[in-house]
């Protein structure tokens, strides 16, 4: 059979995922070996480095939107998949509870504790700080309970608030806050406690402390205290959400809309209303479409058209679908090789720095595979 | 012996090692040989109590008392 190259405008449109009013079309991708005679699809190390892209929309240290595009929905997928649930973070995961005299229960308060995002030093977090490892004593025995703790693998914060009477408070004032010392605890409340060698890492501005100052872990009342001394150690995502680096990781592919037939007038205002703001543009028709025989536009210069100004806004919300105007004159569908990520970082790490670490996840994961299949010895 | 076995207090008996060092308050010390204490569920004071006294708070006579939260650390996993 003789080779071919289909034309870029047949690549671009097997790229598109169509989007009708009730129904989904060419879901998944069909550019590998084997889908279309003659046409070679097979993996190219050289194709992917000239087409792969990534565009950074915005980025700020707790929220980046960016977009990958030229990768396939297994890479993308991989990327956000080990985003969440494999890159490291430091969390509270033991809590020494000395006494808890408030109304929230003692598994609940620790919970609470565990689930509050901290923030350190970066070479300290990723150099300094090793796993911590269970010590392995099966039942384990009161002498052992408490080894393996060291200033690499544990950091140890204390609370200790007691609520006590405000004796200046105004009288008659009913804000609990004014009225007692303590009645709020909060996040800030929280003591870092360097063991070893950690106030080299972890001191000033890099010292651990919450990335939210004010979360509020309880309440108390006068005479109500909570002590107690807690233990973070470095963990994963897919052992417990705490350890998640990220509030949400997600991607969405990119929206395409096609106006096939003009749209002009009032309807093309109704028509940028079935948007949100900003993804369709009105334009005034010039002369020289007016003039053009056969473009739709005859006899309506000066009027308003719909142009699309930024489809990735839309939200594929296919309310211009319901609409009989507009039948068979747009057509909506989504980019199958464009992605776009949304990382929102829970304030350990900076978000972008997230998916650079996630790259290079896959990347250490693909190399271990690949040692195990040379071990296979085959 | 183990630290997590039930000991009866009783003043005769070493107070309470306690993990972890919470304040290192001794129970047993001030009373002597089988009183409790407890929380009087009215108006919160500290009730000793004698084995076989009648349940009751001396300070308001409320009968509900509670039991006392335990000197001795807890670990919990913050989970």
């Amino acid at each position: 059979m003789p080779r071919r190259e289909p034309s870029e405008e047949e690549v671009e449109r097997r790229k598109i995922v169509g989007i009708n009013a009730e129904t989904i079309t060419d879901v998944s991708s069909t550019d590998y070996p084997g889908v279309y005679p003659g046409e070679d699809h097979s993996w190219d190390l050289d194709k992917i480095r000239r087409t792969l892209q990534i565009e950074f929309h915005h980025n700020e240290p707790l929220l980046a939107s960016f977009s990958l595009i030229g990768a396939d929905a297994s890479i993308a997928n991989a990327f956000r998949r080990i985003m969440i649930a494999d890159v490291p973070t430091l969390a509270i995961e033991t809590v020494y509870i000395d006494n808890n005299t408030s109304v929230i229960q003692d598994e609940v308060l620790a919970h609470r504790l565990g689930l509050i995002p901290f923030r350190g030093g970066r070479e300290g977090l990723d150099k300094f700080m090793k796993w911590y490892k269970k010590p392995d004593n099966g039942g384990g025995g009161d002498d052992d309970a408490n080894t393996g703790y060291f200033d690499y693998n544990t950091v140890a914060l204390r609370l200790s608030v007691e609520c006590t009477h405000n004796e200046a408070a105004a009288p008659g004032e009913t804000d609990p806050t004014k009225l007692y010392h303590h009645a709020h605890v909060y996040a800030k409340d929280i003591v870092f406690e360097p063991i070893g060698r950690q106030d080299q890492y972890f001191s000033g501005e890099d010292a651990i402390a919450p990335v939210h100052p004010d979360i509020l872990i309880a309440k108390l009342r006068p005479g109500q205290e909570i002590h107690c001394t807690m233990h973070m150690h470095k963990g994963v995502g897919s052992d417990h959400a705490k350890f998640s680096p990220v509030a949400t990781a997600s991607y969405r592919l990119m929206p395409t809309i096609d106006i096939l037939r003009p749209i002009i007038g009032a309807d093309a205002e109704k028509f940028a209303k079935c948007f949100p703001p900003g993804v369709i543009g009105l334009e005034k028709v010039t002369r020289k479409e007016a003039a053009r025989q056969g473009s739709g536009y005859e006899g309506h210069e000066g009027e308003l058209k719909a142009v699309v100004r930024d489809p990735m806004r839309d939200t594929v919300s296919r309310e211009c679908l319901r609409h009989d105007e507009f039948k068979d004159k747009v057509k909506l569908g989504r980019r199958r090789d464009h992605f776009i990520y949304q990382v929102e970082s829970t304030g350990q790490w900076d978000s972008d720095a997230i998916f650079l670490e996630a790259v290079a996840h896959l990347k250490e994961k693909a190399r271990r595979l690949e040692k195990q299949l040379l071990e296979m010895g085959c | 012996m183990s630290r997590e076995q039930y000991q009866i207090p009783t003043g005769t008996q070493q107070s309470f090692t306690t993990g972890g060092g919470s304040g290192g308050r001794e129970y047993g010390v001030e009373s002597r040989a089988g009183i409790m204490h407890y929380i009087c569920g009215d108006c919160a004071v500290r009730v000793p109590l004698e084995k076989d006294a009648p349940i009751r708070c001396q300070k308001c006579g409320a009968r509900v008392l509670y039991k006392e939260r335990t000197k001795r650390m807890v670990q919990f996993e913050a989970r």
